[in-house]
């Protein structure tokens, strides 16, 4: 890897700021995993305990058999990627319109887009539910899925990247006689990969997150995401705080995982490449 | 440029009315790429947002219809010293939230721009807190704050004495920003780096033949070039600290004393624990007009150096 | 007492052989004394939401399930929620204009539900009775007047909880007491106790005596409504109109509150919340906690198993008691087709006709005669004690902005509790607040 201008640096500041900074991002993680495998009258022991002794090994089990969890993972995730896949495609495509082209309305239009992010779902909810209703989405997976299918803030973050293509990549393309889908598909948008790499762990997560518009559009059990059952565990039955923790630790894991892909392929990848040369 | 206007040299010769020229065409492409977006933006987000103006000038408990009250609420809600404070804590929780996340992600960036051994563990734990789901953080932070906690317990390495995060008016909104911090800053961290990852690495070398040093490369290449990039994260940081809502309803619900009833909570619970949905939307609005004022602010003041 | 029990057995019988006969159609000798009253025939699908609880949701869909059983025409679809999701749920359904056939909700929200009109009044033909006095008359007096609107009984209650004083024997009996001898009967007697059993070390308290609640406004108002009437005061008026929240009266309650708290207690160290309100008990963190009998099994189900003592809750004044009593309840949509809410209440009567089976599984009193004579009951730890608690009990209080009220009170006490502020400061803002609430 070809090392930046800016780069060299003492090792004596770096190496132990690098490891201050995982430790404090770590913290919360291992703090979770270390009480899920906690006995639960030793889940508030003073001085504090840091590794389980002894090791609980039921939590995990316990809890997921107390709710449907295994049908509000594949819920949640089938409602996440389905999202996540929709903002991609949908948000490059109207940030690169935004960013790249001239035309009338075009200053307008971005801000209507980015205005609809400023208002909290709360208010919006129930004429958002009203207009659900009249499609008859309630209690299905359009439901969950289309109202969110693309949002502001991925417009936004595409736009703002794509802004830092230069033109003449494209102008060149065009001059070569390449199509405008070509000139996206094949030039500008492998260039984009951080900012989709960003933008899909982002919508990931709040995809994955989603609370208030389940809990309103889905009466169904078999409908209902993982969000909604870990609340609904929470007030079950007083809190089994080990099963909390376990309950927590899984419904974490597929973020992680798709962070660790996505580190993989997108983000350690252009290093080399940069933008040209 | 027009639809349709020609500008083209080649093109006016054989001048047809129905055949677009190249700017034209363009135009259109970009109309038609936007359309998808327009389209789910306009049904599923515009309306419910021109709905929920309309309501805000209603008094509406969800379920008699609505009934038209011109601005009272508004004029109501400049005088209740409870939205007064729900306002204070949330530009409090925005400005102290918004403000070290901004400098420490784009630090951040920097130092993960660079050659590091192990990057990829380094990179991993700094960005493990954007993998955290919202309810599972809440969870856990609250687990963390408790007076025999974690956090306390770091506090005791130091010499220092618990303190009732959750339990204090306090430190209760404090707790709220570290989290907020905590999990904001590597998000926009690699935004950032994703953006000086775009800066070809050519302007740098002939910024150096040309002399420059470090900071200068800093000041002349970097920060010009991540114009875009900054923009974007100060406007989404605001938004997102603006709506943030989960960690205080979980967490605090509010309390102690109001101390973390940052607005999306109060407009929660006033439309749905108050039934008094016309007063929250209002609420809606001031918050609207805040960010948005705020926004195009930002933008006007970014976009002067953008076309150039 | 035999021959009672025999005879409430008899009566349930009579019962399940008049819903088969309606639901086959055919008349018998018992129905003919009923009114011409027919269940639907064709197929039915209702929806009920309720708010989970462990024992609870299983016991209601057990109770689904039997239902099913007798009435295979109809289909029952359940949806489950947490206490604190579903009211927004429930707001924002009715709003669009669906919702359940069967909601379930917190006796004191159903004032907002009824002026708002969705509200259906109680089918006297499904309970077998001529007015809703005959309906009334087989709860305990003032089991339904939570749930009766203008004359009309509108929702029936699932459970009537009074607030009583849980005692750990354990920490007890470490601190010399006797949970039977030493359980005090007055707040000058608890605060008595409270020296022995609270433990602190340096800055930390690693045991409390004794505890308010802290981690809802609800719960808040909850506790300070039998001290203020303790003081012979009031919080709300009944028509639910004006507020006393800076009385006399609650300023000695809120006084009372503080002093307490600092004796025994240490609010900065809790680990309740709202969806977890019974923790610190359940974990012994504290010695004595004011909860209800549904708090029973989740003890008996916590380390502490049955070594645990309940008295009634504490008074200023033994010879003139006053308790609390606050439940949920089920109530019918008024905007559904007739014959869904026909089977709805039908339902409903189904499902509250096994007192004791309630108590048994959910440890949930319901309000209605005859129950304290039941085996359950007697079996029920320190079933007495709560039924006492509950008869001289007043209905938390009603009223449309019953939230924004005990949001208003909470305050009060958090800013007293907290920022040591003055109680009487604290009370005057929070009557201010109050008559704005009410005023609209």
């Amino acid at each position: 890897m070809k090392p930046r201008s800016l780069r060299r640096r003492h090792p004596l500041v770096t190496y132990p700021l690098l490891f201050l900074i995982s430790f404090i991002g770590l913290l919360p993680f291992y703090w979770m995993l270390s009480c899920s495998f906690k006995m639960n009258e030793k889940m508030f022991l003073m001085p504090l305990q840091w590794f389980p002794n002894p090791i609980n090994w039921s939590a995990y089990g316990d809890a997921w058999k107390a709710q449907n969890f295994t049908r509000y993972f594949l819920n949640t995730a089938f409602v996440a990627i389905a999202i996540t896949l929709g903002n991609l495609l949908l948000a490059s495509l109207a940030g690169y319109s935004l960013s790249k082209f001239r035309y009338f309305g075009r200053g307008v239009l971005f801000l209507l887009i980015l205005s609809t992010m400023m208002l909290p779902l709360e208010v919006t909810m129930v004429p958002l539910f009203l207009i659900v209703k009249k499609f008859g989405w309630p209690n299905t997976y359009e439901g969950l899925i289309v109202p969110f299918l693309v949002e502001g803030f991925g417009v936004f973050l595409m736009r703002q990247y794509l802004q830092s293509i230069p033109n003449e990549l494209i102008e060149a393309a065009r001059i070569d006689g390449a199509s405008e889908l070509r000139i996206f598909a094949q030039i500008v948008m492998p260039l984009c990969k951080p900012a989709l790499a960003a933008l899909g762990v982002f919508t990931f997560r709040e995809a994955w997150d989603m609370y208030i518009w389940p809990l309103i559009i889905v009466t169904k059990d078999s409908l209902r995401t993982l969000p909604l059952g870990i609340s609904l565990f929470m007030s079950s039955f007083g809190t089994a705080w080990d099963q909390l923790m376990a309950v927590a630790a899984i419904g974490t894991l597929p973020m992680v995982l798709l962070f660790f892909f996505l580190q993989r392929s997108f983000i350690q990848g252009i290093t080399v490449t940069g933008l040209k040369e | 440029m027009r639809l349709g206007a020609s500008v083209s040299t080649k093109s006016r010769s054989l001048w047809k009315p129905f055949r677009l020229n190249i700017a034209a065409k363009q135009a259109l492409f970009a109309y038609v790429i936007l359309l998808p977006t327009l389209a789910i933006i306009f049904i599923f987000r515009f309306l419910p947002m021109l709905q929920a103006f309309y309501i805000s000038l209603t008094e509406y408990d969800l379920i008699r219809p609505p009934r038209f009250i011109w601005f009272a609420n508004f004029i109501d809600l400049v005088q209740d010293p409870l939205f007064l404070n729900s306002a204070r804590v949330s530009i409090t929780y925005v400005v102290f939230s918004c403000a070290p996340v901004w400098v420490l992600s784009l630090a951040l960036a920097m130092l993960f721009d660079r050659e590091i051994r192990a990057k990829n563990f380094f990179r991993s734990a700094a960005f493990m807190p954007v993998v955290m789901p919202a309810v599972v953080n809440a969870v856990v932070w609250t687990f963390m704050y408790h007076q025999d906690g974690v956090v306390n317990t770091i506090l005791g390495w130091f010499g220092l004495d618990p303190i009732p995060w959750l339990r204090s008016s306090r430190w209760a909104l404090w707790a709220v920003i570290v989290i907020g911090i905590w999990r904001a800053t590597p998000y926009y961290m690699i935004i950032f780096l994703a953006g000086l990852q775009a800066i070809p690495q050519k302007y740098y070398e002939a910024a150096q033949i040309d002399g420059a040093n470090r900071w200068g490369q800093f000041r002349h290449i970097t920060l010009p070039l991540l114009k875009p990039t900054m923009l974007l994260v100060m406007v989404i940081s605001v938004i997102v600290a603006m709506k943030v809502f989960a960690v205080p309803l979980i967490m605090t619900g509010g309390g102690p004393a109001d101390s973390t009833r940052v607005l999306p909570l109060f407009i929660y619970q006033t439309a749905f624990e108050f039934f008094k949905m016309g007063r929250a939307a209002a609420m809606s609005v001031f918050l609207f007009a805040a960010v948005m004022i705020f926004t195009v602010f930002q933008i006007r003041l970014f976009s002067r150096g953008e076309d150039r | 007492m035999r021959l009672f029990t025999r005879f409430l057995v008899v009566i349930l019988l009579v019962s399940v052989t008049w819903i088969c006969g309606l639901a086959v159609g055919a008349g018998t000798a018992a129905e003919s004394a009923k009114p011409a009253f027919a269940l639907p025939t064709e197929n039915v699908t209702i929806e009920v939401w309720w708010h989970e609880y462990g024992p609870f949701t299983a016991y209601v869909k057990e109770l689904i399930e039997a239902y099913k059983k007798l009435h295979p025409n109809v289909t029952i679809n359940a949806t489950i929620a947490s206490s604190t999701d579903m009211n927004q749920k429930l707001t924002v359904a009715l709003a669009a204009g669906t919702g359940p056939d069967i909601m379930d909700a917190d006796a004191s929200y159903y004032v907002a539900y009824y002026s708002k009109g969705v509200l259906e009044p109680a089918n006297l033909d499904v309970f077998g009775v001529k007015s809703y006095q005959e309906l009334a008359a087989h709860y305990v007096p003032g089991g339904l007047a939570s749930g009766t609107f203008d004359g009309k009984i509108y929702t029936l209650p699932y459970q009537g909880n009074s607030m009583s004083l849980f005692i750990n024997n354990k920490l007890f009996a470490a601190a010399g007491l006797d949970p039977k001898k030493d359980a005090p009967k007055t707040w000058k007697d608890l605060v008595a106790l409270c020296p022995k059993i609270r433990k602190v070390e340096g800055k930390r308290t690693v045991q409390k005596a004794f505890e308010f609640p802290y981690h809802s406004p609800r719960w808040q108002l909850q506790d300070l409504q039998p001290l203020t009437e303790q003081f012979g005061g009031k919080i709300l008026s009944d028509d639910g109109k004006t507020a006393y929240l800076n009385s006399p009266e609650t300023l000695k309650a809120l006084t009372l509150w503080r002093d307490v708290t600092r004796a025994c207690g240490d609010p900065k160290n809790t680990k309740s919340t709202a969806s977890n309100p019974n923790q610190d008990f359940v974990d012994s963190f504290t010695a004595m906690w004011i909860t209800g009998p549904w708090a029973t099994p989740q003890v008996q189900a916590s380390p502490i198993k049955n070594d645990f003592t309940v008295v009634g809750l504490p008074q200023v004044d033994p010879s003139k008691p006053h308790t609390m009593v606050y439940g949920w309840a089920w109530g019918v949509n008024k905007n559904r087709p007739e014959k869904n809410k026909i089977v709805a209440w039908d339902f409903v009567r189904f499902m509250l006709s096994k007192p004791d089976e309630w108590l048994a599984k959910a440890g949930f009193v319901q309000p209605v005669k005859g129950v304290s004579e039941t085996e359950v009951a007697k079996k029920f730890p320190f079933f007495n004690v709560h039924m006492k608690d509950v008869q001289t009990a007043t209905w938390y209080i009603r009223s449309e902005n019953v939230n924004e009220i005990a949001q208003t009170v909470g305050r009060a006490v958090d800013s007293v509790v907290y920022d040591d502020a003055d109680p009487k400061t604290a009370l005057d803002a929070a009557q201010a607040a109050a008559e704005k609430i009410l005023k609209k």
